[in-house]
């Protein structure tokens, strides 16, 4: 096998197929949920709704979006949060601020922005994968997950796990040839990208829906969300 | 038992609003840990996020391509007739809606409101739990759950205006606050009724009951059927218009609060210039102003604290005003359980649970966790503003043999009033 010509097509021709899936899928999600309607809320709001919106954000979205704001809540489920909360950091902070990421967007969009050093980005994916495991055996063990997840559960956490494992195997020359790597950090990131306007890796787009919604329910009451 | 129609109530209620929330659910299941039912059980299947799964399910096989994708190949099975038996325990029996999940949700997700939505599903398909159903009828019929029926409404004024000697204006033309009681007021509580009716004549109101919008319990909102809901809430608001009171005034019930307060706008027409509140509000306002004088520290001694209602307070908003009060009849003895008031954990018994018998292992097993809670404040006495709170905290006590005194805010103000 030809392992340039193989990097050459998930990098190039396979990576713009999945892209364009990608932006095509989530577009249509979007709209579909948009176009089921909205009721006008008539309910005269005691508080204001806006400032619930901004509450919650602050408190859920800015500041740290896993912390369990709620007593009590943290010490039931200290795995699932602390795990959670290092998954997206790591992530986020990897493809955002991972500098080989950095020049794909930058190549996508243009222009491109200052990134951490790489250390630190290799730490930071570590930990993420060191989270997804946790969390993949907390799915396993903890009866409400165990009671939830069916097969679809799984293939997100896989499709998500194979790019970050390949990525820091690349990063690392372990193994592999490197064209071989990152052909298959490619063809990974391929897959995920096809997967997610299919899966609930999507949240990220609906979020912004329901946490305004919390906000503004939160806020017309009066209560703080 | 129809399926189809629970099926068809879900796509009826599903608009963007509870599609976007569905579709933002990562199944991380956090929601269990808020749902005192499930920590106080450890069953799974009481996690909020399954008790919404009937209306995923139809959601995703009805609306996305692939939901009906995994339908078609067999991964994903069609809601049956044993589902919905299922579900029916874990919204009714299991569940007070009162919506503490959608605090710990990651996501925000309002799941009280989707579990409503699955009542609803349920109620369309006649699954309510019989219990419920019976209490539904006899309101249809009767005009009250609990047997409060023309005569007995009469009835009971009248011995109340006697025994504690108060005037409780009925049917008052010209009176500006119509006040509508619950039916648990009613029937076990009156010294509820006898309470706010002192509170308000020291005040000054101009107020009324009306033997027509005679109580505002709406057993339609528990089990979830829009249509129901709506005749229980125009009976008041039809009778608000008809005296032509400028606001209704809501006592120590929750669940009808939520419908008439937060739920009647978007459901019914509600006169626009016509103010919908609860007595919690007119105490602290009554306090704070000046109308009211109240013995100050008449309650200093043993620990009080104060029992948040999912409905007046976390859901009502509701939050500051009772410890305004409580802080002038007992500044001294006034503790707060932790968690409080938006975070507080619920009773067990609202939202119908406390009218459903199979419920009862459910609803002692939820108290624990309020024992618990009482017991690290050292409380000797536990106020709150729900009568349906006082109800389950009333059963509870004896069940579990307490020794904490239970009361209802009026009640406490009205003793501590100066003449």
């Amino acid at each position: 096998m030809n392992w340039n010509a193989f990097l050459e097509f998930t990098r190039g021709q396979l990576f713009n197929v999945a892209l364009l899936f990608f932006i095509g899928g989530m577009v249509y999600r979007l709209v579909r949920v948009i176009l089921l309607g909205w009721k006008r809320d008539r309910v005269p709001p005691a508080g204001s709704k806006l400032g619930g919106v901004v509450k919650t954000y602050l408190k859920g979205f800015l500041i740290w979006p896993f912390v369990p704001w709620v007593k009590r809540t943290f010490s039931r489920n200290q795995v699932m949060y602390l795990a959670g909360g290092l998954f997206h950091l790591g992530l986020f902070a990897t493809i955002l601020l991972g500098t080989p990421h950095m020049l794909v967007w930058k190549s996508l969009l243009g222009f491109g922005w200052p990134t951490l050093p790489l250390p630190i980005v290799d730490w930071l994916a570590a930990v993420a994968i060191a989270a997804m495991i946790t969390l993949l055996i907390n799915r396993r063990v903890n009866p409400v997950l165990k009671l939830i997840s069916g097969p679809a559960e799984f293939f997100n956490w896989l499709f998500v796990f194979l790019p970050m494992v390949t990525g820091y195997i690349m990063t690392h020359h372990l193994w592999f040839p490197y064209e071989v790597l990152f052909s298959l950090h490619m063809l990974s990131v391929d897959v995920l990208l096809i997967w997610i306007p299919m899966s609930r890796i999507s949240h990220f787009i609906f979020y912004f829906f329901s946490r305004t919604i919390h906000g503004t329910e939160f806020g017309k009451r009066a209560v703080n969300p | 038992m129809s399926t189809q129609t629970a099926l068809n109530t879900f796509v009826k209620e599903t608009g963007g609003w509870v599609a976007s929330q569905l579709e933002a659910c990562t199944r991380c299941g956090l929601c269990a840990e808020a749902c005192h039912f499930y920590q106080a059980t450890g069953v799974p299947e009481y996690a909020p996020v399954w008790k919404v799964d009937l209306l995923r399910r139809t959601y995703q096989q009805r609306f996305t391509l692939s939901g009906k994708f995994k339908l078609a190949l067999g991964i994903d099975k069609p809601v049956s007739d044993q589902d919905l038996l299922d579900w029916s325990k874990y919204v009714y029996e299991a569940c007070t809606v009162c919506n503490k999940c959608s605090m710990v949700c990651p996501m925000g997700i309002d799941l009280g409101t989707l579990i409503h939505d699955v009542r609803a599903g349920m109620a369309a398909a006649d699954l309510v739990p019989a219990d419920l159903k019976a209490a539904v009828e006899l309101q249809l019929k009767e005009g009250s759950p609990l047997g409060v029926t023309d005569d007995v409404f009469d009835d009971r004024l009248e011995w109340v205006g006697d025994d504690w000697e108060v005037d409780m204006p009925l049917d008052k033309k010209g009176a500006e606050t119509l006040v509508v009681f619950s039916s648990i007021e009613i029937m076990k509580f009156p010294q509820n009724l006898a309470a706010i009716a002192e509170i308000l004549n020291a005040a000054g109101e101009n107020w009324t009951l009306s033997s027509k919008a005679r109580e505002v319990v709406n057993f339609g909102y528990y089990e979830g059927s829009r249509e129901n809901t709506v005749i229980f809430l125009r009976r008041i608001l039809d009778h608000a218009v008809e005296l032509g009171v400028k606001r209704v005034v809501v006592t120590e019930c929750g669940h009808a609060y939520d419908a008439l307060r937060w739920t009647a706008y978007n459901i019914t027409d509600v006169p626009k210039d016509l103010e919908i509140t609860h007595i919690t509000h007119l105490l602290a306002e009554y306090v704070s102003s000046g109308r009211i004088k109240l013995k100050e520290g008449s309650l200093n001694g043993g620990t009080i604290t104060f029992h948040d209602a999912c409905k007046i307070q976390r859901k009502g908003g509701h939050i500051q005003e009772p410890r305004q009060v409580l802080k002038v009849l007992a500044p001294d003895s006034f503790k707060e359980m932790t968690p409080n008031k938006e975070e507080a954990i619920c009773c067990g018994g609202g939202g119908g649970v406390i009218a459903i018998k199979e419920a009862d292992p459910n609803r002692y097993a939820a108290f624990e966790l309020k024992i618990e809670q009482l017991e690290n404040v050292g409380a000797k006495t536990v106020v709150m503003a729900c009568s349906n709170c006082r109800l389950q905290f009333t059963d509870c006590v004896q069940h579990f043999d307490l020794d904490v005194k239970v009361a209802g805010l009026a009640q406490l103000v009205a003793d501590a009033l100066i003449e």
